[in-house]
């Protein structure tokens, strides 16, 4: 368990009755063991939740264990064309790719260690793992962090066979949801306000990572945080930054990583240089896993931060902006309208114009983006901080057998 | 023959110390008349109960003590010879010291008793108080006995401070908790029944004060002892003596709920109309509370999910107009508000000849809410404990209290008027609670009014 982690020092962020609450509620789950399982231990949203969640629930009590399953680069190669597929892009994936995901499952059927009361299981790459329930029994959720609103019918085809054999699934938006047999529960991921990547940083150390990575600090500066994919459209995000450049002086920062789940990232960050090169005001920032602080700190940098993607599931970057307070301009795609109620706690946009106007909107009005910063803050403070997402889970681990619309513990 | 004989030649030997104790015992009698009688007139003045215990205790043994004088001064004017009269002047003092150390002790005692009893101390702090105050007077006593027989000081002085030392070594944490038990009760700044907030956030009834520590039961049912001298050190918040209580005590809930979904959508009012037909209770009342829920912090926006996709998605303004300004209060179950929202569109749909479709990936989708109520530890046994409980129970214990027991789980109205009314006969206060739309106001405000109510019934 991580030493660092303490529940306590939640309760000035949400208060004591909610830590209270959490307490009562994983003194019920005394005696049961939850067996996570999912792809990576490192880059991408569900790792870097996971790597939270797990010792703070261990921390209240709660006996929760963490697994991945293992796989060659060319298994993950096929995990990402399901991943592109489940979102909806047009990816053709071959019987022999069906099979090669098939037989990984397989192989990790006999390598994992299934002891625990409920497996749960994350995302489309491990899904297949649901065939070890015939044998060993137990309750199996399927926790789908993607957005599969609109899937590849075959890939989905493929895919639901698995997922409808879970007890209950559990998605990051109600526009997700399938018309399954089993239960679904919506539930959105959370930050951590305590962690590296969103906890206070004092202004010397916002100023030493804008001079580590050549940036000004008197220029407003727009930034978006997000993986080299296509689905995060880097590239309209350069054309609204250019729209916006012609009445506002100000400089971009596309800042991102890669994960070792997906080997596209590279292709992509090469078309995006290539895009920028020219501009010295647009910076191209390849950030490696675990630069948390530099990320942090771009963030609390920020004047305004896009989140312009064509698909998504929920957009943890885009929390991770309104915990700071900053004003957000987004894509009305996947989770994001959870976060970003119009014209509330940011501006929603449906197109690179519409992202530009909403740009000025902020980069000409300093109170508004101020108001509107403020606003997004409360709001994930009230639903979606990793308090949340451990309550929700404990929720749903103590009622899954439960049917009845109002259940007494 | 011999004694008649000898007292004819020496009778002024007897006859002058005789004389002289008489002499001195009736002056000294006449004195005390006197200065007892001007006491007494002193202390009648003054109303004061501390004259009358010195003179019930001294009164008696005055008179002995002069006896003891007379008998002194008559031994001293005798013919004896010095050894003599030495050796008798010992013995008279020493009956003096410890007749008189006698009485001093009572006196200890009885003004120990008198004052301590009068701040309510406790009886262990009452017993040893005196037993200190007695032994201090006999240690000295017996010093003073010591001397006038002259035995050697030094040595008993060292044992007597090293005993002093060792029992300050032993007792060196329990004289300040003494002290602070002391100062705590005479300076009543808080007496049991009494309840109390302290620095810490720590809450609850006084249930005992020892001479060591004081025992707070907390609003959460949990027994605190704290140690007095940390008590004096905090800062406490007095609420006061323990209201009427109430009949049965209120036992809070708290309501966590999840999100289910029904797979079900609708992309125009059609389908939405057909949909709300179909759908459980528990969908209506999601749809219908999930904004106050979600937004509560922000505004006091009573809207609906009906509303607000009919405006964002379709474009309907006036329905959506129609739809918010719909009073869920009014609604005493989910059915009958179900029936007033259908009842809305439909009317809006016969007026509607082109019916809108909601944009690709607009859809309304239908949301269950599940509700999860667990019992907290909370309870209250009167107003007083009520407001305290009040001001630390969650939003969600709030929320279930006032919006899920008077719809969801169509109780008459709200869970504290309630109790109010049946358990502490607070029907005006019940009233002014009901009345209160909770819909028009943030959960934070509700808060707020309701503590403010039942403060002016304090």
């Amino acid at each position: 368990m991580n030493p660092k982690i303490n529940v306590k020092d939640y309760e000035p962020i949400v208060g004591k009755s909610y830590i209270e609450e959490l307490r009562m509620l994983a003194r019920r789950l005394s005696g049961k063991t939850i067996l996570n399982i999912n792809s990576t231990f490192e880059g991408g949203g569900v790792a870097e939740i996971l790597s939270r969640l797990v010792p703070l629930l261990n921390q209240l009590g709660v006996d929760v264990r963490w697994q991945t399953i293992s796989g060659e680069a060319q298994f993950f190669k096929v995990t990402k064309k399901l991943h592109n597929a489940l979102h909806g892009k047009d990816e053709p994936i071959s019987d022999d790719e069906f099979s090669l995901f098939l037989e990984t499952t397989e192989r990790n059927l006999n390598q994992i260690d299934f002891s625990g009361d409920i497996m749960f299981i994350h995302d489309p790459q491990p899904a297949a793992l649901i065939t070890k329930k015939s044998d060993i029994g137990k309750k199996w959720i399927w926790r789908c962090h993607i957005d599969i609103s609109h899937p590849d019918a075959q890939v989905w085809r493929f895919l639901e066979q698995f997922v409808t054999n879970y007890d209950a699934a559990v998605f990051s938006s109600p526009n997700f949801a399938q018309q399954l047999p089993i239960r679904q529960f919506f539930a959105p991921p959370s930050i951590d306000p305590l962690s590296d990547k969103n906890k206070e940083l004092s202004p010397e150390a916002v100023d030493a990572v804008l001079a580590k990575y050549g940036l000004n600090r008197d220029k407003p500066l727009i930034l978006q945080v997000s993986r080299f994919d296509r689905l995060k459209d880097p590239l309209g995000v350069i054309k609204a930054f250019e729209l916006v450049r012609k009445n506002f002086t100000c400089q971009l920062v596309l800042a991102g990583g890669t994960a070792s789940d997906d080997p596209e990232s590279g292709e992509v960050l090469q078309e995006v240089r290539e895009r920028a090169a020219g501009n010295s005001d647009i910076h191209i920032l390849d950030i490696p896993p675990g630069s948390d602080i530099d990320i942090n700190a771009l963030q609390r940098a920020a004047t305004v931060i896009m989140q312009k993607s064509l698909r998504e599931g929920f957009a943890l970057t885009i929390t991770e902006a309104l915990w700071k307070a900053k004003p957000v301009v987004a894509s009305a795609v996947g989770g994001i309208p959870l976060q970003v109620k119009n014209r509330l706690t940011g501006l929603l946009c449906h197109s690179v114009e519409g992202a530009a106007y909403a740009l000025r909107q902020i980069l000409a009005n300093p109170d508004y983006g101020r108001w509107l910063g403020r606003n997004g803050r409360e709001h994930v403070r009230q639903h979606f901080l990793i308090v949340r997402e451990i309550r929700d889970y404990m929720l749903m681990f103590l009622t899954l057998e439960h049917r009845e619309d109002v259940i007494y513990l | 023959m011999a004694i008649i004989d000898w007292l004819r030649v020496n009778w002024l030997y007897v006859a002058v110390p005789v004389l002289v104790f008489l002499g001195v015992f009736f002056v000294s009698l006449w004195l005390r008349r006197l200065s007892y009688n001007a006491l007494e007139g002193w202390l009648k003045a003054r109303k004061t109960e501390v004259g009358k215990i010195i003179i019930s205790v001294t009164r008696k043994p005055f008179l002995h003590w002069l006896l003891i004088l007379g008998a002194y001064i008559a031994l001293q004017v005798s013919v004896l010879g010095p050894q003599w009269k030495s050796l008798g002047g010992k013995i008279l003092a020493s009956i003096f010291i410890a007749y008189f150390g006698w009485i001093l002790i009572r006196l200890s005692r009885e003004f120990v008793q008198f004052y301590l009893n009068k701040t309510k101390t406790p009886q262990r702090v009452i017993t040893v108080t005196t037993s200190i105050a007695q032994v201090t007077i006999i240690v000295i006593g017996v010093l003073m006995l010591l001397e006038l027989w002259g035995a050697p000081m030094t040595p008993i002085l060292i044992v007597l401070i090293a005993a002093i030392v060792v029992a300050i070594l032993v007792f060196r944490d329990i004289f300040p908790g003494l002290v602070s038990g002391f100062q705590l009760t005479q300076q009543k700044q808080i007496k049991t029944g009494d309840l109390i907030r302290l620095e810490s956030g720590e809450e609850g009834r006084v249930e005992e004060i020892t001479w060591r520590n004081t025992q707070i039961k907390t609003l959460e049912g949990n027994i605190i002892i704290i140690p007095n001298t940390k008590l004096m050190q905090t800062t406490i918040t007095n609420c006061g003596k323990q209201p009427e209580v109430a009949k049965e005590p209120f036992q809070f809930s708290t309501r966590l709920h999840l999100k289910e979904l029904t797979g079900l959508s609708a992309s125009n009012l059609s389908q939405l109309a057909s949909s709300l037909k179909e759908i459980p209770d528990a969908v209506v009342y999601y749809h219908t509370h999930s904004f106050i829920e979600e937004y509560q912090f922000l505004t006091p926006e009573p809207t609906n999910d009906f509303a607000l996709w009919v405006q964002d998605a379709l474009g309907y303004d006036i329905l959506a107009e129609r739809l918010a300004s719909i009073d869920t209060f009014e609604f005493p179950t989910v059915g009958a508000l179900r029936q007033m929202i259908i009842g809305v569109i439909q009317d809006f749909l016969a007026q509607t000849s082109n019916e809108r479709e909601a944009p690709p990936g607009n859809e309304f989708h239908f949301i269950k809410s599940i509700s999860i109520v667990l019992p907290t530890p909370y309870a209250a046994h009167d107003l007083q404990e009520f407001v305290s409980i009040l001001r630390r129970i969650s939003i969600g214990s709030l929320y279930f209290h006032i919006f899920e027991a008077r719809l969801r789980l169509q109780r008459v109205t709200n869970d504290f008027s309630l109790w109010l009314e049946e358990c502490l006969g607070e029907k005006e206060l019940a009233e002014r609670i009901t009345r209160l739309d909770p819909y028009n106001y943030t959960m934070e405000n509700l808060r707020e009014i309701i503590i403010q109510l039942c403060e002016k019934r304090l």
